[in-house]
Parts: structure tokens; sequence; C-alpha cells
């Protein structure tokens, strides 16, 4: 199996060239040959995960055959065996979804492939550089799935990305550069060893530009402002992807970076690394939340909500104890299915009734009772109604949090559990317990125009979503809900690998 | 005895409640009257013990817990389901509403059969959620007042979960069984717990959600309503306090009496009846602060025979509002004449909640009452005694102006035959229960061949008939006065503006603070970069000349805005970078 690694990476890779190829042949082969990509990494990913949580201890291989820790390293141990099916098996669902949903142009489907390949190796990757340059594959496939927007504020939304993304990118690589001159070495695990007797200057500032690039790719507040014009600009089928997989993959970097290659160790004994961690998440869980309250757009809500949820993953990290990193790595993945369903049913929806603003919710139970009810699922789940896996995530990390005794963090988790609730009670009391305006109005003509909005925000006259958009939505929904009970299982396997990390 | 705990109860109650929508309103309603009876015999008999032991989210659990405690709330929560949904199909109440109902009392029955904190708070929060769409689904003014009602219950729910994390930190285990009630570092744990679950049994002060909804929705709802929260609320008090508080006592005697005043100055019906809730909780509350074995069975008495006459005091009052479409006092009068089952059916429970002789509550009420006089607790004493006067008074008032003064212009008919059938079957039990205390006392938790408890001795006797000489000389003196009154404010007339203004001054501080911030940074990157481009202006201005046209252009370049701009984005970026690199390398 360790040999197999590379080509995680690999086949998306060589599916890109290929759907271009014979995309430019003929335009209709571009998503049945990204589909097919996908189906191959979807089963080799899953390959991998079960080998390695049945195994119970890591696949590393090397790559080219040059040993570390001069050689580019790839590893996947019980925390990023998670993340990397979660990628591929997102990825699938967004293909289905955007089968209909679109974009249509060859130009989308490379790009995704891209973005796959990008995202999976930032997942396995155990060398620093590498990472770096994962990241940047990742940052530019998802600056270009911005801009497949036909509209002017997708291209102004991907310039704002791109100009930030990139700074964060550089600073990113001026911390590793910080840490090379300090060690030599740039292998994950070398690191760590190094790094412990190094220079602490060279290392506390590489710390802190190494967290600052990567908070800026995960979005955490102040260092947002890129995100939610992006996600609202892009395509639904993109805002979709890129909510769920391209935050989620960075804050795991940033708790692979933390705790293989800076420790635990540096994490509690340095002055302040673990109250900057702890003061960027905090404020992301307040501002994130209270700045949802404030919008009236439906993505631009989700997105404020994902600055406030990514705000709780890293706190859990910054805790580093046993059910905080395990709350963690589920609300990563919980909150990857819920938003990117949440993303989904907010493009379906807008196909269904024009509707794009809070406003437009109105009585949007009646009209669409099945995408409403998945919508609604998958908000109480975010919100943390027990038992979906919501609640689970937020549960184990304030678990943390009090056992760590960091009460400030054990309090805003309380209150943005309110907060989260302010701003999606809001929609579900809208979409069931109020009549549309529109109700009155469709009858007597206008009602089309609703229609045709709805058409026009997917270029290709869409005006009912396709069953394979509903069912992904429906998925979801269902996930959502029924992973949250699987957590039990799931954690036993997680213990070996947080005892490494952790250094319990 | 394996069936009984083949399966929780709540899980058949849910279940009733999912197909519901899909059923006709006959079929349907009878299997939700089966399902919910069918909990008082499984109650009834299975054995005590923790049934259902299992994982969730990787703690131990107990999902069907029954004890002494849990078998009560059981046994009433089912049977007066059953009589519920009975009214409700009497009373028109839709599918939907009935199937909402229902999940509103499975969650119940499956917060008071949980053997362990995690489960009670799983379900305490799904009863905020589906109490709150059964008040939406009545719709108009019901809206508002249910997200009143939800937001003040998920504060008090987070309060409740915190203080249960904070426990799990101290004890290692969410079970009733691992620890004797909440237990936590200092104080504060029991303070969260308490005022956690008082805004569920409405302590005064967070009482204001209980007037504000509970005379909102179908009458059949309001029903529904009056049992379940704030009883589930006294029950889990009894377990974050098992042994008493002395501060719980003083906090009941306050709510016997405040609830009861509040509810002589109400003329809507219902709204009275819901203040009338709060001080009968009170007598619970101090009963669980007493904390003796007596006092805490008075108290779970109370709950019982309370959930009898309460309900039926709705079923009553709802009545009257179902056949005359009135929910004010101002306009009924004189209905005894044309109700007389249902005047009849109010008679017995205004004299079983006043605490009259010969009436249920005249026995479980005794027994708090006489316990905080044993105990020398003589505020708490004069408080519920006071109470009892109050609420005396408060029902010959309701039953003076609803069934006997005046008149009522217009045909009613009495209730139709299946309200009866609810109506008297639930007064029967309130008389039997009230001449027989020892059926009441055999069901009670703590009964180890009797309490030291005598119902009917003369001294308890003569106090509840001058309790009630009081309540009606009182009424003849203060029925003047009372009738000039007009709707009396609240403490929620205070604190809904409170939170509403308080919460758009945060939305504001955040905006204008943000966007201030936003100013400040754009202010000074424009600043750098004008004096890096023409330094000769900068140093005109700073001299003091041409600010006004300055000041003007800068307004209107840089337009408040929250969207921080791709420059601004990247000075943010720098300056995280640096507080970061200042915070690690230099301190």
């Amino acid at each position: 199996m360790n040999e197999l690694l590379p080509l995680l990476v690999a086949i998306p890779l060589v599916g890109a060239v290929a759907s271009i190829t014979l995309g430019s042949w003929s335009d209709r082969l571009a998503w049945p040959v990204t589909f097919l990509t996908m189906l191959v990494h979807v089963g080799l990913a899953t390959a991998v995960a079960s080998t390695v949580y049945r195994g119970g201890t890591p696949l590393a291989t090397a790559v080219g055959g040059f040993t570390p820790p001069f050689g580019i390293e790839l590893v996947v141990d019980g925390l990023n065996a998670a993340i990397l099916v979660l990628v591929s098996a997102v990825a699938v669902g967004v293909l289905v979804y955007a089968r209909r949903a679109g974009p249509h142009s060859v130009a989308f489907h490379t790009g995704y492939l891209l973005l796959v390949a990008g995202l999976s190796g930032m997942t396995i990757t155990g060398d620093m550089f590498n990472l770096y340059v994962f990241l940047e594959i990742t940052g530019l496939a998802a600056y270009a799935l911005v801009a497949t927007g036909d509209d002017g504020r997708a291209a102004v939304g991907a310039l704002k990305y791109l100009l930030v993304g990139t700074v964060g990118a550089s600073l990113f690589l001026i911390g590793i550069g910080y840490a090379f001159v300090a060690t030599g070495t740039l292998n994950m695990a070398d690191l760590a060893e190094k790094l412990a007797t190094a220079d602490p200057t060279l290392v506390g500032a590489s710390f802190a530009l190494v967290v600052t690039g990567l908070a800026v790719k995960t979005a955490l507040f102040p260092l947002h402002t890129w995100q939610p014009e992006a996600y609202a600009s892009a395509p639904d089928s993109v805002s979709g992807l890129i909510a769920a997989l391209v935050s989620t993959v960075s804050a795991y970097a940033l708790a692979r970076v933390t705790f293989s290659v800076y420790t635990v160790d540096f994490l509690t004994s340095s002055a302040f690394a673990q109250e900057f961690l702890l003061g960027l998440a905090g404020i992301s869980i307040v501002a994130g939340s209270l700045l949802a309250v404030m919008q009236t757009e439906i993505k631009r809500m989700l997105a404020y909500s994902s600055v406030s949820q990514f705000g709780l993953v890293v706190a859990g990290v910054a805790i580093a104890n046993e059910a905080a990193v395990t709350g963690s790595l589920i609300h990563l993945v919980g909150h990857a299915v819920m938003k990117g369903g949440l993303f989904l049913a907010a493009g379906a929806l807008a196909v269904v009734a024009g509707a794009r603003t809070v406003e437009d919710y109105d009585g949007l139970g009646a009209r669409a009772p099945l995408l409403s009810a998945a919508f609604a699922v998958l908000s109480l789940s975010m919100v943390g109604i027990p038992p979906a896996v919501g609640f689970v995530g937020k549960w184990y990390i304030a678990l943390g949090a009090i056992q760590a005794e960091s009460w400030p963090i054990a309090v805003v988790i309380l209150v943005s559990t309110l907060l989260t609730l302010a701003y999606f009670l809001r929609l579900v009391e809208r979409m069931y317990f109020r009549t549309s305006s529109d109700d009155v109005t469709s009858s007597t003509g206008t009602g089309a125009t609703a229609v045709a909005d709805g058409g026009d925000d997917t270029d290709d006259g869409l005006t009912r979503p396709s069953a394979g958009m509903v069912a992904v939505v429906v998925v979801a929904a269902l996930l959502a809900v029924g992973l949250g009970p699987l957590v039990s299982t799931f954690e036993p396997l997680l213990e070996p690998t947080l005892e490494t990390l952790l250094q319990l | 005895m394996e069936a009984l705990t083949a399966i929780p109860p709540f899980v058949y109650v849910l279940a009733v409640a999912l197909l519901m929508p899909l059923l006709s309103r006959r079929v349907g309603h009878a299997l939700g009257v089966l399902a919910t009876g069918v909990v008082v015999p499984v109650a009834l008999l299975t054995p005590e013990g923790a049934h259902w032991a299992v994982q969730l989210f990787s703690f131990d659990v107990v999902l069907f817990n029954v004890d002494e405690f849990s078998r009560l709330m059981g046994l009433i929560f089912g049977f007066i389901g059953a009589i519920a949904v009975l009214y409700s199909y009497a009373t028109e109440a839709s599918n939907k509403q009935t199937a909402y109902a229902l999940t509103y009392v499975g969650t119940s029955i499956g917060a008071v059969f949980a053997g362990d904190w995690l489960t009670l708070v799983f379900f305490w929060e799904l009863m905020a959620v589906t109490s709150t769409l059964l008040v939406w689904d009545y719709g108009g003014k019901a809206v508002r007042a249910g997200f009143r009602y939800a937001v003040l219950h998920g504060i008090g729910g987070s309060l409740v979960l915190a203080a249960i994390v904070w426990h799990y930190a101290e004890v290692g285990s969410f079970l009733f069984s691992a620890s004797t009630g909440i237990v936590g570092a200092g104080p504060a744990v029991l303070a969260l717990a308490a005022i956690g679950i008082g805004v569920n049994v409405g302590f005064v002060g967070l009482h204001a959600w209980l007037p504000d909804t509970y005379p909102r929705p179908h009458v059949a709802a309001s029903v529904f309503l009056c049992v379940y929260t704030t009883k589930t609320g006294v029950y889990a008090m009894y377990r974050a306090f098992p042994e008493g508080h002395l501060w719980l006592a003083y906090m009941g005697g306050a709510m016997a009496v405040f609830g009861a005043t509040m509810a002589v100055l109400q003329k809507d019906m219902r709204r009275l009846l819901s203040y009338h809730i709060q001080s009968q909780v009170g007598y619970m509350i101090a009963g669980i602060g007493i904390g003796t074995t007596v006092a805490t069975a008075g108290a779970f008495g109370h709950v019982f025979n309370h959930i009898l006459y309460k309900s039926l005091l709705f079923m009553t009052v709802g009545v009257v509002i179902y056949r005359t479409g009135e929910e004010s006092l101002k306009y009924v009068g004189g209905l005894a004449r044309d109700m007389p089952i249902t005047a009849g059916a109010f008679v017995v429970a205004a004299l079983s909640i006043a605490g009259f002789p010969g009436f249920n509550g005249f026995v479980s009420k005794g027994m708090i009452i006489a316990e905080a006089h044993y105990k020398h607790l003589d505020v708490v004493w004069y408080l519920l005694l006071a109470g009892g006067v109050g609420t005396f008074l408060s029902f010959i008032k309701l039953g003076w102006y609803a069934f006997y003064e005046g008149s009522y212009d217009g045909e009613v008919r009495d209730a139709n035959g299946i309200q009866k059938v609810a109506m008297v079957s639930v007064a029967v039990l309130c008389i039997v229960y009230g001449f027989f205390p020892d059926a009441l006392f055999a069901i009670l938790p703590g009964n180890e061949g009797g309490f030291d408890y005598t119902t009917y001795t003369f001294g308890h006797v003569v106090e509840g008939l001058i309790l009630a000489a009081l309540g009606i000389v009182g009424f003849a003196i203060l029925k003047k006065p009372l009738d000039r009154i007009g709707r009396v404010p609240d403490i929620d007339a205070i604190y809904n503006p409170l939170a509403f203004y308080g919460t758009r001054a945060l939305v504001r501080g955040v905006t204008e603070s943000y966007a201030a911030v936003d100013r400040a940074a754009v202010g000074v990157a424009g600043g750098v970069s004008t004096t890096l481009r023409n330094p000769e202006t900068v140093v005109r201005r700073a001299v003091g000349r041409e600010e006004a046209d300055a000041t003007g252009e800068d307004e209107s370049a840089w337009p408040l805005s929250l969207h921080a701009g791709i420059g601004t984005s990247i000075l943010l970026l720098t300056a995280v970078a640096t507080v970061g690199i200042a915070l690690l390398v230099v301190a």
C-alpha cells in the first residue's frame, strides 16, 4: 500500500491533463473523464484510510527513492487519513451536483482536478516545502475556479482572493525559510527533532509566520477578508467545493504543522505561542458569528459562519489535549459535510425560487419541501443540536477547553452556539412559519421573473434542480445526522495517532 | 418483564408523532392516546434499575432509568398526555399540531427516564425545540412569543449544559449514580445549574416567558404546555439538588407569592392560569429546597396533583374559549347556566389548586407547608401561606366572572362529549386523591412504611378553611379596585426592550468599531502613501492649511464599509504577522 501513496496526487494530475486533452476534442467528455478520475481517487483514498485505521500504524513512502530527510516523504496517519477520504468523497459529491448545475466548461473540470491534486498533496505530504508547493497549487486552482463565474463580481472576488492568498502563502514560505535556516532540513519529522535544540528566536519567528500564512488560507478573523466575497461570487458548485475543502485542508495543515513540526512541547513551553493561536481562534469564533448575523445574502452569511467554525477548530488545536484535538478533527470533517451541503442546498434553492437573500427564504418550506428540509437539518446540525455531528465536534472541543481549564474559550464556545442559533433559526423560521410574499405575485405573472433569475445564475437556463443535485444535498443532510453517532466507533481508531502527536 | 424494557418509552411516542401527518385525524389521535397511555403501565410495572445502559459519544449513558422518582413522573406524564391528545381531538386540533405536541411529550418522557445528565440535557434541549414548534404552529402573535421563548430557553439550556460539563470535569461521569446531585469545584457550578433549570421552572425574574407564551397558542396546545416544561424542570431540580438547598426554599416561597399576586391582577383567563403555574411550581421548588423526605415527597406529590388540576383548568378555560372565542374575563360571564359540566369541573380544579380540604391539592401542599413549619423556616412558611390566600382569591375571581356573575350574549353550548370525558375523568381523580391520601402516598418516593404526616388533622383542616375564608374576604374587599386595573406590566416589559436594544447596540458597536478600525487603518495607509508621494502637501497640511477640502475628499474616496478592500486586507495580514512575531520573539 505504501508505494501507492504518490498516486493520490498523480491520478488527479493525469486526469486533469486527460480532461483538457479530450475536452478540447469534445466538450461532452470533460465531465465523464473527471468523474472517472474521481472514482479511482475515492477508491484509492478509502483503501489507504482503511489500511491505516486497521493497522494502527502510519503509512509512509519516499518519493522517487530519495530517502528522507533529503527526499520528499508522503505520510498518512490517523489524522490525515480521515481528511483524505473527506477530500475525495466531497469532491465526488460536488461533481455529481455540478453535472447539471454547472459550470460546464472544460477549464472548470481541469481546475477541479488540479484542486483535488493540490488538496490531496497538502493532506499527505510529510515535507514542509512540499506543503508550500501544494498550498500554491491548491490556491491557484481555487482562484481560477472562483473566476469561472462569468460576471465581473466573480473576477474581482478571485483577484482579491489571489492577492491576499499569495501574500499569505509568501509569509508561510518565509516562515519555512526561518525554520530551514535554524535547522537545515525541511522534512517534518526531522524538523521536529532539530527545532527543539535550535535558536528560539528563529523558531518563534518561523512559527508566527507559518501560523499567519495558514490562518489566511483557513480564513480566521481578521485575515478572512478574501473569503466572503470569493464564496459569494463563485458559482454554486465551486462555493460548495471550496467552502467544504480548501479551508478545511488548510486548518488540517495548521494542526499538522503545530503538532508534527513545532510539537506540543513548543506550544506549551514557548511564551505566547498558545496564546497567539487561542487569541486568533477566539476572536474568529465571536467576530465570525456576529458578522454572519448581520448579513442579508445567504452565501455571505454561510461564508462568515465558516470564519466562526474554523475559529472553533483552531481553538481545539491550540488547546492541544486529547478531547480538544479529537473534537477539532471531528468538526473539520463534520463542518465540511455540513457547510458544503448548505452551499449546495442554497444553490439549488436559488434555482427553485431565485432565493439569494434572507428575505427570499419566506415560505420556501412549502415550495421546495425536500431541499428546505435538508437545509433545515444541516442548519440545525451546524447549530449543534444533538445527535448531529455538529454537536459532537463542539462538545469534544468544549470538553477539552474545560479539561484544560481555559475558561474564556469555553464561554466563547457556548456564546457562539447561541449566535449560530440566531442566524440559522432565523432562516428556519422564515422557511417554515412564514408565507412567501411572492406567492401572491407569482399567480399574477411576476413569479416568472424569479424563475428566470434562478436561470440566470446558473447560466444555462436551468429552471429546476436535477435529481442528482437534490440527492447530493439530501445525502449531505443524512451524513450530518448519521456521522454523529458513528463518532464513538471512530474515536478509538484515532487514539494511537493522538498519542504520538500529543506525546502522551 | 423483558418486554417492558425492550423499548424506552419515548420511542413509541415519537414514532406515533412521526406517523401522525400520514394518518387520518381519528386514527392518528387514537394512536396518540394509545402510545402515551401505554407509558402508564410501563412506568408502573417496569422493575427499578438502569435499563438501556449504552454508550453515547463514547460516554456511559442510561436511556431508560426507573426509580421511584422517574416512575412517578412517567406515570403522570403518560396519563395526562393521553388525556390531552383526547382533548386535542375534541377541540379540532390539526394533525400537525398534535404531531408537534407528541414530539414534545415524547422528549419530556425521554428526559424524565434519563439516567444521566447527558441524556437529560439532550432531551431537555429537544423539548425547548419541540415546544417552540408547538407554539409557532399557531401563527400570528404566537410566533413572536415563541421566539422570545426559544431565546430564553436557549440561554437556560446553555447554562445547564455548562454546569453539566463542569460537573463532568469534576466527577468524570454523567451518571446520576456517580454522585449526589450536581458537584462542582465551587458554588458557581451550583448557581449555573440552579439558574439554568430556574429558567424552566420560572424563577422570579426568569419567569416572563411563561405568561407570555402559554396564553397564545391553540387551547389544546396550552394543555400540553402547562404540564411538561415546568414539571421536567422540577424533576431536574431534584436531580441537581437531591438534598435540598436553603436558597431554593426561599425562591420557592417568593415564586408562590409573586405568581399568585400577578395572577390576581390578570383579565386574560389563560394568562391568569399561567401565573398560577409559577406560583404552584414555587411550592414544589420550596419542597425540594427544604429537602427532607416528607418535603421532597410533598414536592413530587404536588407535581402529580398539579398536573391533574392544572391541565383540568386549562381544559375548562379552553372549552370556554373554544365555545365563545373570547380570551378575556371582560367579555364572558354567567356561563355556569349554559355549561354546567365545565363549570363543575372548574370548581373541582379550582378547589384543588387552592388546597381546599377534600381535594388533592390540600394533601401535597399541606405536606410542604407543614415541613417548612417543622424545620422552622418561618419566612418560607408565611410566604407559602400567603401564596395560598392569593390562590383562593384569584380563583374566586376567575370563577366569579367567568361562570357566575353577568351574562354572555349569544348561544353557548356545553363541552362536547369527548371533552366531557377528558375533563370529568381528571376531575374524579382530583377528588379521589383528595379523599384517599394513602392512594397518593403509595406512589410517592421515599415512602417506606408511610410518611410522618397525617393529612386530615384538626389543625390542617382549620388552616385550609382559614386560607379559604381570607381569600373570600380579600376578594370582597379587592373586587372593586381589581376591576379598574388594566394590564399590569411584568418584568419582561424591562428586559424585552433591554435585550432588543442591547443586541442592536452590540451589533452597532461591532459594526462601528470595525468601521473605525477600518477607517483608521486605511487612514494610516493612505497617509503613509500620500506622504511618500507628495510630502510637500502633507507638510503644508500639518501646518494647518487646506484642511477643509482635504477631509471632504477623504470621505468620498473611502466610504464607510464593512468590506475591507484588497489593500486593507494585506495591511491587516501584515499587522497580524507583526503582532505574532512580536509576541513570540520579543516577549
